[in-house]
């Protein structure tokens, strides 16, 4: 079965196709508890999550409320407690290998340049070399990483390492992202630029994206719809469908609407308790 | 404009290059150059016989005199330091990466091995000469005790040391146990392996002297011990000089090995 997988992914990318469809992602009553008995610790849910093909769906919440936790269980990494997830229709049952992961940490492998590092993906699935490599030279230049393929991981910027990890996530065609905070270690000024660069890539491939945040800024600056939860254990508690024209401006603040989005997400952490403002 | 601007620039970097070069080497060989001196001075103006402290010129004369000899022991000591180190490190690696595999297994081993690597080794010498007699192989079980622990204990936290949520991604790669050892954890672990290996071999240097001191009959550390029976103190400094051209010798291979197999390494640290 992998190889048929495989043979699918590289045939798609020697006819240079980078319009793989997003999956698309169902979830119903989703629920994570951690260990059992007296210690268990009940992280997620139940929460039901839908992902339309191609959307850019983010999860805001405060720490520790499973925002985390979802993302691992839509990736097939970690089994749900309860409920069911499909992909693109096909029930989750182990880890799915369509995906391209972020972290808040890069995650690079040290001995590995950044060209290196990416083709990872390449050498551990076995896919075409010359096919992929190109895909990782277009990500490049797109990431304005070009240049750096061959310095090590802690001869790059912060910013750069972490464009070198979307790079990464992203040069197997995968359908769906998933990014657990990528942005969160950066400085502010290189989070604004970075969530540009994203918001163009994904643009251009419309894959579906699952992105973990704790800033209102970057859910509402790239999500076609926010998701509001609060812990623990974490639930939606918001939907939020953002109407703003794409590709969205550096200063959000152009946009009244982006106020108003932005509003009803501290109101609804206010009300929570999450912010105690006197 | 250009060509000139890069000619000036690049003899500017050789001048920098060779004074870098001269405050390497130069300023060291100087001061040394300078003990001696006064060693030598003070020697002869006190007039101290020979047999007591020899000068400089006196030791410096017999390396080269008797040069046969002191490289013979010196490649003895070699042999010795090269088995005892390999072995160690051969079967403290994999060692390693058994007892980090197994939960159980390290926790139950770890206070025993943090306790051996603790105890001093030279203590066990003369129980290794009575299992053994007085030969070469006591010196190699030596060194090889010297170096392995030290190679084992930083093995282990080499093969520790992946984040965990990297494994999330090999795993969404659909990477197999052995494709992420071979592409992850035993390059990762490269750094902490060469950090033990570069403690080993000071210690096996160490070890192997303290070895032939007790037990051997051949090597620096015998040659010294015999030359100390005759009061031939002479030969006994030429011995301490060819012991740490030894140990110098066997530091710069190890930096040089680390240096050509992780050149990545150069950074302090991953971060």
């Amino acid at each position: 079965m992998p190889g048929v997988e495989h043979h699918a992914v590289s045939r798609r990318l020697r006819a240079g196709m980078s319009t793989s469809t997003g999956a698309s992602i169902h979830g119903r009553g989703i629920t994570k508890v951690f260990g059992n008995g007296p210690e268990a610790h009940h992280a997620l849910g139940p929460i039901d999550l839908n992902v339309a093909s191609g959307e850019f769906v983010s999860l805001i919440g405060p720490s520790g409320c499973g925002k985390s936790t979802t993302m691992l269980l839509v990736a097939g990494l970690e089994p749900a407690t309860e409920g069911t997830i499909e992909i693109d229709g096909q029930p989750l049952t182990s880890a799915i290998s369509e995906v391209g992961i972020v972290f808040q940490d890069h995650l690079l492998l040290e001995f590995r340049t950044a060209i290196r590092n990416v083709m990872l993906q390449q050498e551990i699935r076995g896919l075409d070399k010359r096919a992929l490599r190109e895909q990782a030279d277009r990500l490049f230049a797109k990431l304005g990483l070009t240049g750096a393929e061959h310095r090590y991981p802690w001869q790059l910027s912060g910013g750069m390492r972490q464009r070198v990890s979307i790079a990464r996530a992203l040069v197997h065609e995968p359908s769906m992202l998933l990014m657990d905070e990528p942005f969160g270690a950066l400085d502010a000024i290189t989070r604004t630029q970075i969530r540009h660069d994203l918001e163009m890539l994904w643009l251009e491939t419309k894959k579906t994206v699952l992105f973990i945040t704790h800033s209102i800024e970057e859910a509402v600056g790239l999500s076609d719809r926010v998701l509001v939860m609060s812990g623990s254990p974490g639930t939606i508690i918001d939907e939020i469908q953002i109407d703003l024209p794409r590709p969205r401006p550096a200063h959000l603040g152009e946009y009244p609407d982006f106020a108003r989005y932005a509003q009803r997400i501290y109101a609804t952490f206010e009300s929570l308790g999450i912010y105690k403002f006197k | 404009m250009a060509a000139t601007i890069t000619a000036t620039g690049s003899a500017l970097s050789k001048h920098w290059l060779r004074s870098e070069w001269i405050s390497a080497l130069a300023y060291p060989a100087l001061s040394v150059i300078a003990f001696l001196a006064v060693w030598e001075v003070l020697i002869r103006v006190y007039d101290v016989p020979l047999w007591l402290v020899p000068k400089p010129s006196d030791f410096l004369a017999r390396l080269s005199s008797d040069f046969p000899l002191i490289a013979g022991h010196a490649w003895a000591t070699s042999k010795t330091i090269i088995l005892g180190f390999a072995l160690g490190a051969a079967i403290a690696v994999p060692l390693a990466f058994f007892i980090v595999s197994i939960p159980a297994l390290e926790r139950g081993l770890f206070p025993v091995i943090v306790f051996l690597n603790i105890m001093p080794k030279t203590v066990i010498g003369p129980i290794i000469v009575v299992w053994f007699g007085i030969g070469p192989l006591v010196s190699v079980i030596i060194v090889f005790l010297m170096c392995f622990f030290p190679v084992l204990v930083d093995s282990m936290s080499g093969f520790r040391a992946v984040d965990p949520r990297l494994y999330y991604i090999t795993r969404s790669m659909g990477a197999s146990e052995l494709q992420t050892l071979r592409y992850v954890r035993v390059p990762a672990s490269g750094r902490y392996i060469f950090a033990g290996m570069k403690i080993g071999i000071v210690k096996a240097v160490e070890g192997v002297i303290i070895a032939e001191f007790i037990a051997s009959s051949a090597g620096l550390g015998f040659m010294i011990m015999r030359a100390s029976s005759f009061m031939d103190l002479t030969l006994m400094f030429s011995g301490l000089i060819a012991t740490a051209v030894v140990a110098l010798f066997f530091n710069g291979m190890m930096l040089s090995a680390e240096r050509l197999l992780m050149p990545w390494a150069r950074h302090p640290t991953a971060d």
